[in-house]
């Protein structure tokens, strides 16, 4: 099909059946509503333009910059069209966390402010938020910037009660439930707003990261509950989904279905089947959207599923020569070369550690471990961790490719309650 | 009628149990006078496990301080030394009453700020002192006689990170080095940790106050010292209703409200959002564990660290552990709104005039509740002492001679503005204690002083 503009190609998105026989829930039609089709990779494209289309043409004329609460596909999107336009676009964000997305964002030239520990949402319970500083912002200078303002803007609302609730009605008929991940809300909002009217027992789930989990551009069941946030009374339920369970869901849909969805996605399609398998059975049909693809995630899966990723099995951690905090003072006093490898995190290296060591966190360490073994032959290396437990696999392994590798005995907790010194940095 | 807005307060089964025998509560009125304060000394050692529970399960190690100053009482303070914790004294006073409760000294944490007699007994004990300020240091380290370890925590503020709440307390991160050179040179004191405290329930301030503090415990390495404990204070929140949305309904209806419909003429009717808090009290203390930080949940970055977590709950632990009884003296109709008058003064149940969002139970009501809301109202001779100023709608219908209940009150309520005004004494106390099925009641005063 031929555009003249890469915007014409936002939206009319497909909508997938999936197959009965392989997603596995009796009399159920599942639909997947590909937003990964958008021309920018996701559902946020629309939201994007529907924010921006009524005042691009203001924004070129007074050369304002764009400014948004996003760390990921809003940002991106926002990124796009404003440089299309030769504006500017600032985003702020608490924290980008994948990596994939950080290094788009830098491609596309997108400047970020990050602050970590403020909330990206508006809340009436927390004294500063993204939103009062990027308030704070816009009093600096006025008129210099165009805040889009997703969580609050009735044009994200729009956009997916115009089109995207309006697709999905088109092509799959009367639905019986929608499911989709909670972000700013918009999107299950305002296409649900369009299916409710059509069918007033449309049900709608809302998905949300379990407490203490992760699921990128999804709250966590704390961050849903802070008073005021949003309207509880319009879902049906509010399903929390662990990240464990939205990667292995997502990739079902990659090998079952051959959708190549993301993890919250996963976590979709993950709180739709346990409702549909929990529900009354009976003829019923399922809308879940799929906001974007697996790839920006490899990182994720990667930190999450390291044995989907070929990790080694390691040397058996008790087949680790050991030393004690005598048998290295000893060998540094007769001159030997000796190299203490401490896998803490770094701010806990920095409060205290065995003086003279070097800093090499476990996660890395491994990683490091897996493209070869970085120590000379000649060394001694200890390796150090709180109380010995965790270090010794690095030993074993060091050991095991011929390093004189030991894992010291009581790591630097016995160090220290021996009383010998620790250096901070 | 007008429309209701209940906000029933969240109940321990302990203290339903108690208002819902009202031969109990006509006993202890009866014995103990109205008003009269009581508190429950197995819901506080109960808390103390929930918290206790939250710690193990995160795997670190740590100690449990309770903040003794949000409550007087005697037989609370007796509970948490049996329970294993520490206290957390923020006087003279109140030191010498942990003392009596069987805390060594060892096991006492002097927090807040101190005057040169409570820095000279927090030395000659040892104390541990959480110092407020480099004023205190430079004093206890001229109290603590040479070859003495007093452990000393130094209690740090001016945290760059948004996130975190200014403070009045606490020594400035820039003279943190300062302040480490005086415990270094002082013969008698030893560097215990660092400590923070914040007014926040957003587990992201205290991830943030912990990284910058972990500067000051490498500064302290370096100069030889050796912390092992780091204290994150307080500032867990209670549990005050099992559902929320009637107190969103009501803050709604507020802001819709005429003026002087649902609050009394000249006040104000500002709302605070932590009584819509219905999330376990141990909330705040599991979110900051499992907080990441360096992409590691904070639980197993303290561990990593080998610092013990000392924290110091005052409000989580005496959660439910308490409830504030009153007689209903007469009803009357003033300023064409309805009057329940009581023989109990605002300041003897609410902390620092803050208006307390949650209805008292009416104990032994019965019927229907009430079409229209009441209005509480206190026995001085001050036209603000209503015990409510907002309007109120009870379970039933009140009158003379009836108990009212007030639900949750041993956090800060009992004693924090309690005084003498008009001649009533501050209530008495009483801790109740169900024994095979029954309540004992012994007398439980501190009068606050």
């Amino acid at each position: 099909m031929r555009y003249d503009s890469v915007l014409d190609m936002i939206g009319e998105t497909p909508l997938l059946r999936l197959d009965p026989a392989k997603h596995g829930v009796p009399e159920a039609e599942i639909f997947l509503k590909l937003e990964s089709a958008n021309p920018f990779g996701s559902v946020k494209d629309r939201v994007a333009w529907g924010l921006l289309r009524a005042h691009i043409d203001e924004i070129v004329e007074n050369e304002q910059v764009v400014v948004e609460a996003s760390s990921g596909n809003t940002a991106k999107a926002l990124q796009i069209i404003a440089s299309m336009h030769g504006v500017g676009f600032r985003a702020f964000t608490n924290r980008v966390r994948v990596r994939e997305v950080r290094e788009m964002l830098s491609l596309l030239g997108t400047e970020v402010t990050e602050m970590p520990g403020l909330s990206e949402c508006p809340d009436p319970t927390a004294p500063n938020d993204v939103f009062g500083v990027i308030g704070d912002l816009m009093a600096a200078e006025p008129g210099r910037y165009h805040h889009t303002s997703q969580y609050t803007n009735e044009d994200n609302l729009r956009a997916h009660y115009e089109q995207t609730g309006r697709e999905i009605h088109r092509d799959a008929g009367s639905v019986d439930l929608l499911v989709g991940g909670l972000g700013t809300t918009g999107s299950t909002r305002g296409a649900a707003t369009y299916l409710r009217e059509r069918n007033p027992a449309t049900a709608v789930v809302g998905v949300v990261a379990a407490e203490g989990d992760f699921i990128p551009g999804i709250r966590s069941a704390a961050e849903m509950w802070e008073v005021g946030l949003f309207d509880p009374g319009f879902y049906d339920a509010i399903a929390a989904v662990d990240s464990a369970d939205a990667i292995s869901a997502s990739l079902e849909l990659a090998t079952r279905h051959g959708v190549l969805a993301g993890p919250t996605t996963g976590a979709a399609y993950a709180a739709a089947r346990e409702r549909l398998l929990a529900g009354p059975g009976g003829p019923v049909r399922a809308v879940v959207i799929a906001c974007d693809r697996m790839e920006p995630y490899l990182s994720y899966y990667r930190h999450r599923r390291p044995d989907l990723f070929g990790a080694a099995s390691p040397a058996p951690a008790e087949e680790a020569p050991s030393a004690t905090p005598g048998d290295l003072e000893a060998w540094v006093a007769a001159g030997e070369h000796v190299v203490v490898v401490d896998v803490r995190t770094a701010l806990a290296f920095q409060a205290g550690h065995i003086p003279g060591a070097i800093n090499l966190r476990d996660d890395l360490l491994e990683q490091v471990m897996e493209a070869g073994m970085p120590f000379s032959e000649r060394s001694r290396v200890v390796f150090v961790c709180p109380t010995g437990d965790r270090s010794a696999r690095f030993a074993a392994r060091a050991a095991a490719s011929g390093r004189k590798a030991y894992n010291l005995e009581g790591g630097v907790l016995g160090w220290r309650d021996s009383g010998r010194p620790l250096a901070g940095v | 009628m007008s429309q209701r807005f209940p906000l029933p307060a969240a109940r321990h089964p302990l203290a339903a149990r108690f208002l819902d025998d009202a031969a109990a509560v006509g006993e202890a009125i009866e014995r103990f006078g109205s008003p009269l304060h009581v508190v429950f000394p197995q819901v506080i050692a109960e808390n103390a496990a929930a918290l206790a529970g939250v710690l193990r399960r995160h795997g670190v190690p740590y100690e449990i301080f309770y903040a003794h100053k949000v409550n007087a009482s005697a037989a609370l303070l007796a509970e948490t030394s049996a329970a294993g914790l520490g206290a957390d004294v923020a006087s003279a006073a109140e030191l010498d009453r942990a003392l009596t409760a069987g805390f060594a000294p060892d096991r006492i944490e002097a927090t807040g700020p101190k005057s040169p007699a409570f820095i000279e007994r927090i030395a000659e004990l040892g104390v541990t002192a959480n110092a407020d300020d480099l004023w205190e240091l430079d004093r206890l380290a001229a109290a603590a006689p040479a070859g003495s370890a007093v452990p000393v925590l130094l209690r740090l503020s001016g945290f760059a990170s948004p996130a975190v709440p200014q403070s009045r307390f606490g020594i400035d991160l820039a003279d943190a080095d300062a302040a480490l050179e005086t415990v270094r040179r002082a013969p008698g004191l030893d560097l215990r940790g660092v400590a923070f405290h914040l007014d926040t329930a957003d587990p992201a301030a205290r991830v943030d106050a912990l990284t910058e503090s972990m500067a000051v415990v490498a500064a302290a390495h370096r100069k030889g010292l050796r912390p092992s404990v780091v204290d994150i204070g307080g500032g867990f929140r209670q549990r005050f209703v099992d559902d929320p949305e009637p107190f969103q309904s009501y803050s709604q209806a507020l802001a819709a409200a005429a003026p002087g419909e649902l609050v009394w003429p000249g006040h104000d009717p500002s709302v605070s959002h932590k009584y819509a808090n219905h999330r376990p009290t141990t909330e705040v203390l599991e979110r900051f564990l499992a907080a990441e930080l360096e992409r590691r949940p904070v639980a197993e970055v303290l561990r990593e660290c080998m610092l013990t977590l000392w924290i110091e709950p005052g409000k989580a632990l005496v959660d439910h552990a308490g409830v504030t009884l009153a007689s209903v003296l007469y009803r009357k109709r003033a300023a064409g709104r309805d009057l329940v008058v009581l023989d109990l003064s605002r300041n003897q149940v609410t902390p620092a005039d803050q208006e307390v969002l949650l209805d008292p139970v009416l104990v032994d009501g019965h019927g229907e509740p009430p079409a229209e809301g009441v209005f509480l109202a206190g026995r001085l001779c001050l036209e603000s002492d209503l015990v409510s100023r907002r309007k109120v709608f009870l379970e039933s219908e009140p009158s003379s001679g009836d108990v009212l209940a007030f639900v949750n009150t041993a956090a800060y309520q009992m004693d924090l503005s309690a005084s003498f005004a008009g001649g009533h004494p501050p209530p008495p106390k009483i801790a109740a204690v169900l024994e095979g099925g029954r309540f004992a009641f012994v007398a439980d005063d501190h009068h606050g002083s």
